[in-house]
């Protein structure tokens, strides 16, 4: 790719070249992305830091989720998940993010890897438990939470986003659909399809790109010649944002802004998160397979970890200290702790789970393989 | 009726049907110029599940490569390729995810030679994992066989083991319709099903079906890992004196009926087993097939045993009660002897 010329919609030019990347991030370009808290805890921008409690509820906030991640990761190597898909690292990119979302009026439409938005959107850890352990009943989220089915398929989620964004729109709600997609993902012509409606029709919805550096083994630069992602909001003429993605007050900003335009009818917004992902794929995926674990994730894990950069921050602003960090920790476990007694207290799944929900109301053939399902548990309990 | 053509075929070597596969595609990119392969994750990864491994290090980054996440994209790019003289080989992760590309395979992969009156052909080959038995996410063990079959021009594979595997994957490289190829899952690293396999080139042609198991009381005709599934049905039947004929159709498209016909008449009964779901499987084309081709020479109505009509659980909680299991298949053979 040699010095090709790009125009961003304001006409100014921008120029690439090969030295672009290295490996899963762009080294070299002429965006940057926006930041408030650099990674050594220390402001970038003292005009944007918010309350300090609002920084704490945040801390507190993503070391949740971490702990949730780590013992979700536990619970599947004692074969008490059926799969896990991390999401640590991306604390601050969906924490930051959902957290600017109002709970009663607006929806996520989520992936598999949004379990941290998920849960700051009002999904239950027991749900969230069942759910990885393939329960039936983890299917069905609570319905007191505003979120659409996890999609698996990918990019089926951001095609919903932009349906239920006409949907709200239509109905006058008010409310706001935010959505997620990797950067892998966008790849997938369905993400040109639905930020395109959305744009053309300036429906609510902001959609974000988790560019966590992979997909699977494959590097962000095998998706795409351009250097950023979010340089495609220039076609759609909507806002677009990068953002340093592990920056919980970065994200958290850009977020609100794109939400609030989208109440006020301004339409979509897209915004990409830089952040990485430090673990897995899944818990089904060996990483060493694909990259140097020593090398670039190490660096992400010690020198750009989202949680620690606000710990950082804290600590200087002195309202963070390890008394507190203990006291918290155990608050945090205690509250994993119930919610793994209550998952395991649920009965195993019911065979006949397998033929509900299928049509509302069974056509017969349901009827007919549900006698076939009788007699089959009746064999094996009686084997 | 073994119908396999050995050519230049000469050590073998004890291989897993992954194995097989493996090498397979390292026999067509050493032969062919014009293969390529490439999906999501094929190339450093060897694919999630290391059918390419070592392809990309021995043939190079220019044979053997990852590219764009998009079904979509990988198929129809496949299609311009193959146009143009090349041999695509390309992977999807998983069947499930087929549909995301299934335009391209509906309205072009299949049409491309009718539309140019012969002009212009697409003789391509996906592959992808497909089925159940493994504790696995949603939409990673379907098997979406019966989409393929509904859309003429396109060939497909499913294997049920190494031998046919390898064979079959050299002659859907070779074919110049374009070939759906599915990869059991189950079946890939399973130890029981290991076999010799000839280590050089050879073919299995594709459209004829093999009869895994001699019997006269009862046809089971079934393909890919539920022929497994058939023989261990068969094997308990035989105990009880009752013996089965196991048909592994290798293809359901070409359909081999001769095959089916000629054990149909020996022995007038029939269950058809697959994993697709029951309504409008496999099975549904096959029974209404037999009793066109073989009305008379039936006993008794044809019966099928297929998964529900519902889609697979996920990590395979619920999915023995569901997905065909040998105790299934042994009540329908009682069930067919008894009508
Ligand atoms: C349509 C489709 N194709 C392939 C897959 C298999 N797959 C699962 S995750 C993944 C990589 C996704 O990467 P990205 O979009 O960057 O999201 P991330 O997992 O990094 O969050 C792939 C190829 C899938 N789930 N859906
Ligand atoms: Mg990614």
């Amino acid at each position: 790719m040699a010095n090709t010329r790009r125009t961003t919609k304001k006409g100014a030019a921008t120029q690439t070249n090969e030295a672009m990347f290295a490996g899963s991030m762009p080294v070299a370009s002429d965006l940057t992305p926006f930041q408030i808290l650099a990674p050594d805890g220390k402001p970038v921008r003292e005009d944007l830091i918010p309350d300090l409690d609002l920084v704490e509820d945040m801390y507190r906030g993503m070391s949740r989720l971490r702990h949730l991640d780590d013992k979700f990761m536990s619970l599947f190597k004692s074969q008490r998940l059926g799969n896990y898909a991390q999401f640590g690292g991306q604390e601050a990119s969906q924490f930051g993010s959902a957290m600017a979302l109002n709970r009663q009026t607006d929806y996520i439409a989520p992936m598999y890897r949004n379990t941290a938005a998920m849960i700051t959107h009002g999904w239950s850890i027991q749900n969230a438990i069942m759910y990885w352990r393939g329960h039936p009943e983890g299917w069905r989220l609570p319905d007191t939470a505003n979120i659409l089915p996890v999609i698996i398929s990918i990019p089926g989620q951001v095609l919903h986003a932009a349906g239920a964004a006409l949907g709200l729109k239509a109905q006058g709600t008010g409310g706001v659909v935010m959505t997620y997609v990797g950067e892998g993902g966008t790849s997938q012509g369905d993400v040109h399809a639905a930020i395109n409606f959305a744009s053309a029709r300036k429906d609510p919805c902001v959609f974000i790109i988790e560019n966590n550096g992979w997909a699977i083994s494959v590097p962000r630069q095998v998706q795409s010649g351009v250097d950023y992602l979010v340089r495609r909001s220039v076609g759609y003429d909507i806002p677009g944002y990068l953002v340093d993605g592990n920056d919980i007050l970065a994200v958290n900003t850009v977020s609100k802004k794109a939400v609030q335009d989208a109440r006020d009818g301004k339409g979509p917004s897209l915004i990409e998160h830089m952040t990485y992902r430090i673990r897995p794929h899944t818990t089904g995926d060996d990483p060493k397979a694909y990259r140097d674990e020593n090398a670039e994730p190490e660096f992400w894990r010690k020198e750009r970890d989202p949680i620690a950069r606000v710990k950082k921050f804290l600590t200087l602003e002195k309202r963070w200290n390890d008394d507190r960090e203990v006291a918290m920790v155990a608050e945090i476990e205690t509250e994993f702790q119930a919610a793994l007694e209550a998952a395991d207290q649920v009965a195993s799944p019911r065979p006949e789970a397998l033929l509900e929900y299928v049509w509302q109301n069974d056509v017969w053939q349901i009827k007919e393989q549900r006698e076939i399902l009788k007699r089959r548990v009746a064999q094996m309990e009686g084997a | 009726m073994m119908t396999q053509v050995l050519e230049k075929a000469t050590e073998t070597k004890t291989m897993t049907l992954l194995q097989a596969l493996t090498d397979a595609m390292d026999v067509m990119l050493a032969k062919d110029p014009k293969v390529v392969m490439y999906g999501e994750d094929v190339g450093r990864l060897g694919g999630v599940y290391r059918v390419t491994t070592g392809l990309q290090g021995k043939h190079g980054e220019h044979r053997v490569f990852d590219c764009p996440l998009t079904e979509a994209g990988i198929i129809g790019t496949a299609v311009g390729a193959a146009a143009v003289g090349m041999r695509p080989v390309v992977e999807l992760q998983f069947g499930g995810f087929m549909m995301q590309g299934f335009d391209q395979i509906f309205s072009h992969v299949s049409r491309f030679r009718y539309r140019s009156r012969g002009r212009w052909s697409t003789p391509l080959v996906i592959r992808f994992p497909f089925g159940g038995g493994k504790s696995l996410l949603e939409q990673h063990a379907d098997s979406p066989e019966t989409y393929l079959m509904h859309t003429p021009g396109i060939k497909v594979a499913i294997p049920s083991n190494p031998y046919d595997a390898k064979g079959m994957l050299i002659a859907a490289i070779e074919d110049n319709d374009p070939v759906v190829f599915f990869e059991s899952i189950y079946l890939y690293r399973e130890p029981s099903a290991r076999m010799d396999v000839p280590t050089g080139y050879y073919t299995v042609p594709l459209g004829q079906a093999r009869v895994a198991r001699e019997g006269s009381d009862v046809t089971l005709v079934t393909i890919g890992t539920m022929v497994h599934t058939c023989l261990a049905a068969a094997e308990q039947a035989a105990k009880a004196g009752i013996q089965c004929e196991v048909i592994d159709l290798r293809t359901v498209v070409p359909l081999d009926m001769e095959t089916v016909v000629a054990s149909v008449a020996k022995t007038g009964r029939v269950v058809v087993v697959h994993e697709a779901n029951l309504t409008l499987g496999p099975g549904a084309e096959i029974a209404a097939l037999i009793q066109e081709k073989c009305f008379y020479e039936l006993e008794a109505p044809v019966l099928r045993v297929a998964s529900f009509d519902t889609m697979p659980s996920p990590f395979n909680s619920l999915n023995h009660y569901s997905r065909p299991e040998a105790h299934h298949v042994a009540e329908a053979i009682k069930n067919v002897l008894s009508a």
